[in-house]
């Protein structure tokens, strides 16, 4: 997608002020993309913040691996404690490096957008570089040293020693890598329109979740012994809720937390994916559709229409998904409200309901009453009837006109 | 109907609800409840396909090659908005997009319309219908889809392309045929006294002869002779052998452009065409001349599709008897196939016609789908130039039409014989 985006590089604006058109040069800059776009990178930033701060703060994170290996080779590591975040807390450690993530992917990103020669220029760059990072002291130094002695020997203890640096410095850059690979990844599909490196992301988030569960199931984690003490658990049930809608209160702060993850991956899914489908659409519109004002207008629609249910119906999912693990409270506080009897209470004290099968059950009776009742309320005929009566900004159309003249 | 999406989002809702409660891990199941809230929470909204659509065509009749304007209007006439509405105009897969784009992705608020304006080339003859509109609609996250068509049709007819023809490359031997306006003692359209009839309702006013009404005191109407040249016939072979060659280019479509262009250039003179189109079955078109049997040609010349194996005599001995004597006679066939050729020749020459054959090369035509060896096409080619020769012989006028050549030059070659 984003090496095809160079095709139509020679298109302009032309057609005097207020000329809009699907060209990709044009759309990409309108305010509904970058709406998405921002929207999308935000919620990435904001997911990824959201599970290091939920299982790898002060738990496995970054800086833990690298005191570790400080430890191990007796040395400090290349990159700077500023660059990494050793000697900070708590969030702080990820801040630097998320921006790093953030700028690497951007740069990604830009340069999927750049010709094929130049791509292949500043990989090329980049390889050289890192070769030459790598070895080069140790080249310089040994040929050096065998044209001083006029000797062919083996590099000795001390010019293989130039290794360790570079050594240190790469393995410290692809441990940063993979602690930022959702953000790299991320930033690169959303700003450079790739749908793999959005799968990549998401697909890593929810890996490494899975891993973290499969790890710190109790069976599990007793086998890791004191490396498996290290893994944060979640005590998000057993506690009382304190976050609730209309005086309910329905979950917990870690609940919570979980709930804004899962939101805020499909907010990240939902809004990047939607950016390169819109774009794919009009990059294949034919020449004479992307100049058409109909064509226009409709695009608008789509995506206005898509900004408004990212923001609106996620955010009922949230609400819903709170409301579901919360509505064996809501229940019992209505019946002991309303009947006053003790059963209310001595249910809700059942350990069964506080734990899992309870909250299922209750949870997907909630969510099955929010599927049935879409039949009962017709809610889209009420808001479409209040938008049919709301004045128009509907552009004026050449009704008057049996045909218009298309440039072929 | 849930999409793929749907599907897998809610099976992996559910999934990590039930392995979230095997491992007590709350991620899991909250994870899943958030899937399956976003397809309940989705369900509630969901496209529709519930619009008014009206088409219009630049043209109802067009000539082949020519380009068709269409503009599809479409008007969401319900209280709700449409969501993500795919419109497909569907097209005869014989017509070409020229520009715009038959498809359009929109988003329609209660009342409000689209246009989808799109130029069709249409290359091919023949009798086409535009439509139905398939309608494809998604909710904005593509759970749902839900497809259906408006059952909105437009007809359109492509006639055959019509060449100029000069009318020095027409003219015969014998020349009494094209000599100019000879009224023929029947009556019809024409500007001389033929006879007096009494009035029948539908007769013009204009009609009437007064005189006579008042010295018989009847209505009685002057009917006037026929003013036209002479009949033309034309008999086209639109057997399965005229298929021979490419979609564009075989001797079926160059039959019906030079049917056409010889329709219409005698039409144009007044004088009456007949059409008589041979291979399933026989359709026959009785001569007429003016604008109505113009279109009634082309229209017929329209539909014509290769198939059946009649023989030519069969054909001018069922039609023979309804040949106005003396009446030129263009047999627009290949002769491929086709053993009764020379004798239905000669038999038409016998009772006085003057009989032209205009014969696509169908081994030329062949030639443009697969490769023959020279050999091969050598002893084809002169079997068919023997068979011309013997039409030659039987006295008609035989025009050998090669692939590559203009209509105007192929007539050309009447004088040659």
């Amino acid at each position: 997608m984003a090496s095809e985006v160079g095709v139509q590089s020679d298109v302009t604006m032309t057609g005097g002020v207020g000329a809009r058109t699907l060209h990709l040069k044009l759309l990409r800059k309108q305010w509904q993309i970058l709406a998405l776009q921002i929207v999308a990178t935000v919620a990435l930033i904001a997911m990824y913040l959201e599970v290091v701060s939920t299982y790898v703060v002060g738990s496995i994170d970054h800086t833990m691996l690298f005191d570790s290996i400080e430890l191990i080779i007796g040395d400090q590591l290349p990159l700077g404690d500023w660059l990494t975040g050793e000697g900070r807390e708590g969030l702080g450690r990820f801040f630097v490096p998320l921006v790093l993530g953030l700028t690497i992917g951007g740069g990604m990103a830009f340069l999927a957008f750049q010709s094929p020669q130049t791509q292949q220029r500043i990989k090329l760059g980049f390889i050289i570089t890192m070769i030459v990072m790598l070895v080069g002291r140790l080249i310089i130094s040994w040929l050096t040293g065998m044209l001083f002695s006029f000797d062919l020997r083996l590099p000795s203890d001390s010019e293989l020693q130039t290794l360790q640096w570079p050594l240190l410095m790469i393995m410290s850059l692809v441990i940063l890598f993979i602690y930022l690979l959702p953000v790299i990844m991320g930033t690169r599909g959303i700003w450079g329109l790739s749908r793999r490196s959005i799968a990549w992301a998401i697909g890593f988030t929810l890996i490494f979740l899975g891993i973290h569960a499969i790890l710190t199931f109790p069976l599990i984690k007793g086998q890791l012994g004191s490396y498996g003490a290290q893994f944060a658990t979640l005590e998000s049930q057993v506690s009382n809720p304190t976050i609730g809608l209309f005086g309910f209160k329905l979950v917990t702060q870690e609940q919570f937390n979980l709930i804004a993850i899962a939101i805020l991956i499909m907010v990240f899914q939902e809004s990047s994916y939607g950016v390169i489908r819109y774009l794919e659409y009009a990059y294949r519109l034919p020449e004479s559709c992307k100049r058409d004002p109909e064509y226009v207008r409709q695009m608008d629609n789509l995506l206005n229409g898509h900004l408004r249910h990212t923001i609106g119906f996620l955010g009922l999912t949230a609400i819903a998904t709170m409301v579901a693990l919360g509505f064996h409270s809501v229940l019992l506080e209505l019946v002991s409200n309303t009947t006053g009897s003790q059963w209310a209470g001595q249910v809700s004290e059942s350990i069964e309901l506080t734990l899992t099968y309870g909250l299922v059950i209750s949870a997907l009776m909630f969510l099955s009453l929010m599927a049935v009742m879409r039949f009962f309320i017709p809610w889209q005929r009420v808001w479409g009837l209040i938008q049919s009566r709301l004045p128009s900004n509907e552009t004026a159309q050449d009704n008057g006109k049996e045909f218009a003249q298309i440039d072929i | 109907m849930w999409t793929r999406k749907a599907s897998f989002t809610f099976t992996g809702g559910i999934s990590l609800i039930l392995i979230g409660m095997m491992i007590s891990n709350h991620q899991m199941m909250i994870l899943g409840f958030a899937f399956v809230a976003f397809i309940v929470v989705n369900s509630w909204i969901s496209g529709h396909g519930d619009v008014e659509v009206q088409r219009k065509l630049s043209a109802d009749n067009l000539y082949k090659g020519d380009d068709l304007y269409v503009e599809l209007l479409i008007t969401n006439r319900s209280n709700r908005k449409t969501q993500l509405l795919e419109v497909y105009d569907n097209i005869p897969h014989e017509m070409k997009l020229r520009s715009g784009l038959n498809q359009m992705q929109l988003n329609l608020r209660p009342g409000e319309s689209a246009r989808i304006r799109y130029v069709l080339r249409c290359p091919l003859r023949g009798h086409y219908s535009i439509g139905p509109v398939s309608l494809r609609a998604r909710n904005t996250f593509n759970l749902g889809v839900e497809e259906m068509y408006v059952d909105h049709h437009s007809d359109i007819v492509i006639f055959p392309q019509i060449k100029d023809i000069e009318e020095a490359f027409l003219r015969s031997r014998t020349p009494k045929m094209y000599t100019g306006a000879t009224t023929l003692r029947t009556p019809g359209q024409g500007s001389e006294f033929y006879s007096l009839r009494e009035y029948v309702p539908g007769d013009p006013f204009k009609n009437i002869n007064w005189k006579a009404y008042a010295r018989t005191g009847e209505l009685m109407v002057n009917e006037k002779c026929r003013d036209a040249v002479t009949d033309l016939y034309i008999l086209l072979d639109s057997r399965d052998v005229a298929r021979i060659g490419t979609v564009l280019k075989n001797p079926l479509e160059m039959s019906c452009v030079s049917s056409a262009s010889l329709a219409a250039f005698f039409i144009q003179r007044r004088d009456s065409v007949a059409l008589a189109i041979y291979g399933d079955g026989l359709s026959y078109l009785p001569p007429d001349t003016g604008d109505k049997q113009y279109f009634k040609l082309l229209s017929a010349l329209a539909g014509v599709t290769p198939k059946g194996n009649m023989p030519l005599q069969a054909v001018t001995n069922s039609l023979s008897g309804r040949f106005s004597r003396g009446s030129p006679v263009f047999i627009i066939s290949s002769c491929e196939g086709d053993g009764t050729v020379p004798a239905a020749v000669r038999d038409l020459v016998g009772r006085g016609h003057e009989v032209t054959v205009l014969s696509p090369s169908s081994i030329d035509f062949e030639r443009l789908v697969s490769r023959i060896p020279r050999m091969s096409y050598e002893v084809l080619k002169l079997e068919r130039q023997n068979r011309l020769t013997t039409l030659a012989g039987s006295g008609a006028q035989v025009i050998d039409w090669m692939p590559d050549m203009d209509l105007s030059q192929a007539l050309m070659q009447v004088r040659g014989y």
